[in-house]
């Protein structure tokens, strides 16, 4: 196999990807062409055992848990009062509603695994209130898309957990490690838009048409009864990991079922609710599943036919600096990001990725949260960045889709910028789940 | 194309195992090279192993005993909990039962057994304080498998299973209050760190073998099957030895000993066993681990534990 | 076909919330009363192996399955349908892979009769059975879809196709969103 081979390997397999086949089936179709191409039939008896092997990993049984949970708060309306509590916190400050955007996506991104559900509820509830106030759309849009993204960042997240499966990385220290980081920069969305705002005001040009009237404190603390069901949850994925008591699929477990209590108390609990629920579920479950049984059949032709190992000692020849090396990645994440789904993208570098970044002496750990804050900026750069589309579609002014664009370019910077500031800072990522040792 | 032990198990992949296959030629005088791979680098699950192998897709695998026995039960005749209380015995049932395990890989699993060697004793580690075995009672210890879980469970202890990258934290949280490995993995992942007592007495020695492929065996002549079988010889013959001194100076480094090669320097208590804690181990033999092993293993063949009994079972009064 | 899906959702998320108690309940009973029931990991690897071969046939008829449509939806009508058509015949393939290569698991763990080395020492035979269902299932699916695009681009039918098998846009995903959003 020579770097050569490989290339023309990869330039089919995109072409394939490109005219719109099925990912999982261009994946295992590769991996037996090219294990037929190196070993023969001898091959296909490996991949029986390699299939069972993924399927029954119970590490993997967190994913389906974790997505169930975030069906349930979601689709009982918790996720929607959430928005509505948080604005009589944060709509005074500069920016005002922006801020309730970036801070109930954070707070819901901490609950689900998935980042398009977080923009779609979030923006349903407050595209309205946003409009009527007269804030701009594009900057409206642009915190939506981009506040959305957070929800792969912030643990429980399945993206984290699928690196962790691809990588052999620790799911718990996964999760830990993407706390401080999430916050950051859910903070750093925060400090651009007061920026933003103090600076069109001193402009002249006001940034809502009309301010937030003040709250009573009473009112205040009531709302913060509508971010228990959140917090309860997020301590219990949270805590549970980080004190030890649980795996990451046991504190999947232990959040399903307060979820299901608190729907429960709220007088959702239905049957046609929990239909919906796992309908969503079983429909995501199957097509992460796939593509991850698809990952791991490529997966031995990538290992056995050394081709992982080739790609390595090229990368390693190129005689790059760790910081450079990441820098490299950074530019080729962006770039996949712009064509490629996330989930696509992850489970198609992770396998080769890692091997050459760990033999440059980057931490597993610190490289999965750099993976995942790539993703999310792959959700919000056109042409494909689900959460642009997804926002857009919320939208009811029907103006153009150039506004979202405008308005996430500023977050898509922020984040270049946050990737770039953990680089020559990898304590960021890290501390938290060193601390646990 | 071989596949080896995984990188994560420590020195004696690194030391031994690897450089033999890397070097081949050399070691075994003949014309071949060696393609190694660890298993946790190719993907595939270590309780395939036996199938993988059968299969053809690698001509020698470094079976992991305990896991592939899941396809054949027979394997864990060579190191049920109790049995190999030290080095010596253990190759004593080495040498009485292997040829039968050999036989049945041979029968199910075209799959010829070249060798077979110890990790070392796995023994037990523990943050309260412990005197001897009957202090477990009502503590949570972690164990591997379910040979070990059911003695712990004899003495009165929870078994409480958890996988090796686990265990640190969980004995840091108090998750669990003991945990059994070997006394090298145990240094190196830091358990002396949230742990406070050692007990070096062998639950068991966590045995592993060679396997090779039949159809990849019988293509060579005779004197290279002579001079292969040698080379293995001399390979699992080097990892005892290995095994033995690296646990000798594992457990200098836990209890801050006066030599330490090969770990860090802690201060662990050594709690030496009592003549009534390796009596009690042995009695696991009888008592718990040969009747549930049996149930299991004559399930599958009639005539397994059988063999076992003409071998082994000779040193036991049952 | 939705029907099929619906079923199959309402055992696969059953089985979830079975696994969520279960599972909660070990972690409880281990933390707070020193007990471990066991076998929590075990029957959450064979839920998984069950229910994720089962949710890829709810994937398939949901039109879930990823592709990349950034070229696939510029193409002439007519080229997207024969794209779609191949789309789902290579699931059905894929299908018919799994049960190849999973028939050599089955055969050996009959042969072996393999038990998992666990306390409940469960014969393999049973969730891999169950699995092996499963992986049928999609495959049969999948094959029966590509029937009904075939039958659909040989009589021309193209639009048809676009609609029932084009992969699902972020803008079809989002309005069932909303509509389930508004719904409640
Ligand atoms: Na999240
Ligand atoms: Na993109």
């Amino acid at each position: 196999m020579t770097i050569i081979d490989i290339l023309l390997g990869f330039t089919v397999m995109m072409g394939l990807l490109l005219i719109g086949l099925p990912v999982a089936v261009v994946m295992v179709a590769l991996g037996v062409a090219g294990g037929m191409i190196l070993y023969g039939p001898v091959l296909l008896g490996s991949m029986g055992p390699v299939l069972w092997g993924v399927s029954n990993e119970s590490v993997l049984t967190a994913i389906p848990l974790f997505i169930l949970l975030g069906e349930l708060l979601l689709r009982s309306g918790m996720a929607d009062r959430m928005y509505g509590a948080l604005s009589l916190w944060l709509g005074r400050l500069p920016g005002g509603l922006l801020h309730t955007n970036i801070g109930s996506c954070a707070l819901f991104a901490a609950t689900s695994g998935s980042s398009v559900a977080t923009a779609a509820t979030v923006g349903t509830v407050a595209l309205p209130a946003l409009g009527e106030r007269g804030y701009r759309p594009d900057r409206s849009l642009g915190s939506l898309a981009a506040g959305g993204t957070l929800g792969i960042l912030i643990p429980p997240s399945v993206n984290l957990l699928v690196y962790g499966s691809l990588a052999s990385v620790s799911v718990g220290q996964l999760f830990v490690a993407g706390v401080i980081p999430g916050l950051l920069l859910t903070a750093l969305f925060m400090v651009f838009v007061t920026g933003e705002s103090l600076w069109l005001r001193r402009r002249g040009l006001s940034d809502a048409a009309r301010p937030e009237a003040e709250v009573p404190l009473e009112a205040k603390l009531r709302g913060l009864l509508h971010l228990i069901p959140a917090a309860t949850v997020f301590a219990i994925v949270m805590g549970s990991i980080y004190l030890g008591i649980a795996t990451p699929t046991e504190s999947a477990a232990l959040a399903v079922i307060v979820a299901l209590l608190f729907v429960w108390r709220e007088g959702r609990l239905s049957f046609a609710f929990l239909d919906t629920c796992f309908r969503q579920t079983a429909k995501t479950t199957g097509m992460i599943l796939l593509i991850i049984c698809a990952a791991f059949t490529l997966n031995v032709t990538l290992a056995l036919g050394g081709i992982t190992g080739t790609v390595s000692a090229w990368v390693a020849g190129l005689g790059l600096t760790p910081v450079a090396l990441l820098f490299a990645l950074m530019v080729f994440y962006l770039i996949l990001g712009m064509f490629m789904d996330v989930l696509s993208m992850q489970v198609l570098t992770i396998p080769v990725v890692v091997p050459i970044v760990t033999a440059a002496g980057i931490d597993p750990v610190w490289f999965g949260i750099f993976v995942v804050l790539m993703s999310e900026l792959g959700m919000i750069t056109p042409p494909v960045g689900m959460n642009l589309y997804v926002v857009q579609g919320v939208r009811s002014d029907g103006g153009p889709f150039s506004d979202v664009v405008k308005g996430a370019i500023p977050y898509a910077v922020l984040m270049l910028a946050f990737t770039a500031l953990l680089i020559f800072w990898p304590g960021l990522a890290l501390w938290l789940p060193r601390s646990l040792y | 194309r071989v596949m080896g032990q995984p990188v994560a198990t420590g020195l004696i992949q690194k030391t031994v195992e690897q450089p033999f296959f890397e070097n081949f030629a050399e070691e075994t005088g003949l014309d071949l090279t060696a393609d190694y791979q660890p298993v946790d680098v190719t993907g595939i699950k270590d309780t395939e192993q036996l199938r993988i192998l059968k299969g053809g897709l690698f001509d020698i695998v470094s079976l992991r005993l305990s896991q592939v026995s899941r396809d054949e039960p027979a394997i864990l005749g060579l190191d049920l909990v109790g049995l190999n209380p030290d080095y010596a015995t253990g190759k004593r049932t080495v040498e009485e039962f292997a040829p039968q395990v050999d036989a049945r890989l041979q029968e199910k699993f075209n799959t010829k057994l070249l060798g077979v060697w110890p990790f070392g004793p796995q023994v037990l580690f523990c943050e309260p304080e412990i005197a001897s075995l009957a202090d477990l009672k009502g503590l949570k210890v972690r164990v591997y498998d379910q040979n070990l879980a059911n003695f712990i469970s004899l003495v009165g202890g929870t078994p409480v299973p958890l996988g090796f990258a686990e265990v640190q934290q969980s004995l840091a949280r108090g998750v669990v209050d003991c945990a059994v490995t070997g006394p090298s993995s145990a240094n190196s992942a830091g358990w002396p760190e949230v742990t406070s007592y050692m007990m070096p007495i062998a639950f068991q020695l966590a045995m592993n073998g060679y396997g090779i492929n039949l159809d990849t065996w019988n293509k060579l002549s005779p004197e290279e099957q002579e001079k292969l079988q040698a080379a293995f010889d001399r390979l699992t013959d080097r990892i005892w030895t290995y095994s033995e001194e690296l646990f000798v100076d594992a457990v200098s480094c836990n209890t801050g000993g006066e030599t330490c090669e090969t770990g860090t320097k802690y201060d662990l208590t050594l709690v030496e066993p009592s003549q009534a804690d390796i009596d009690l181990i042995g009695t696991a033999v009888t008592d718990v681990s040969f009747p549930a092993w049996q149930e299991t293993c004559d399930a599958v063949s009639p005539d397994c534990s059988a063999s076992w009994m003409e071998t082994v079972g000779m040193h036991y009064q049952f | 076909m939705d029907r099929l899906a619906t079923w199959i959702s309402r055992l696969f998320g059953a089985a979830l919330l079975f696994l969520s108690g279960f599972v909660a309940l070990e972690t409880v009973l281990r933390k707070a009363f020193n007990t471990s029931l066991q076998g929590a990991d075990e029957l959450g690897g064979y839920i998984l192996a069950f229910g994720a071969a089962a949710a890829f046939t709810v994937a398939l008829i949901d039109r879930a399955h990823v592709r990349i449509d950034v070229l696939h939806r510029r193409f002439a009508l007519s080229v997207q349908a024969w794209i779609d058509l191949a789309s789902v015949l290579s699931l059905g393939l894929l299908g018919l892979f799994f049960l190849y290569v999973g028939w050599g698991v089955i055969a050996d763990t009959i042969a072996y009769k393999s038990t998992a080395a666990t306390p409940w020492r469960t014969p393999l035979i049973w969730p891999q059975a169950a699995w092996y269902g499963a992986l049928a299932l999609f495959a049969v699916a999948a094959l029966w879809l590509s029937l009904r695009a075939l039958m659909l681009v040989a009589r021309g039918r193209i639009r048809q196709v676009a609609a029932e098998f084009n992969p699902k846009s972020a803008e079809e995903e989002l309005s069932e969103e909303l509509d389930q959003l508004h719904a409640r």
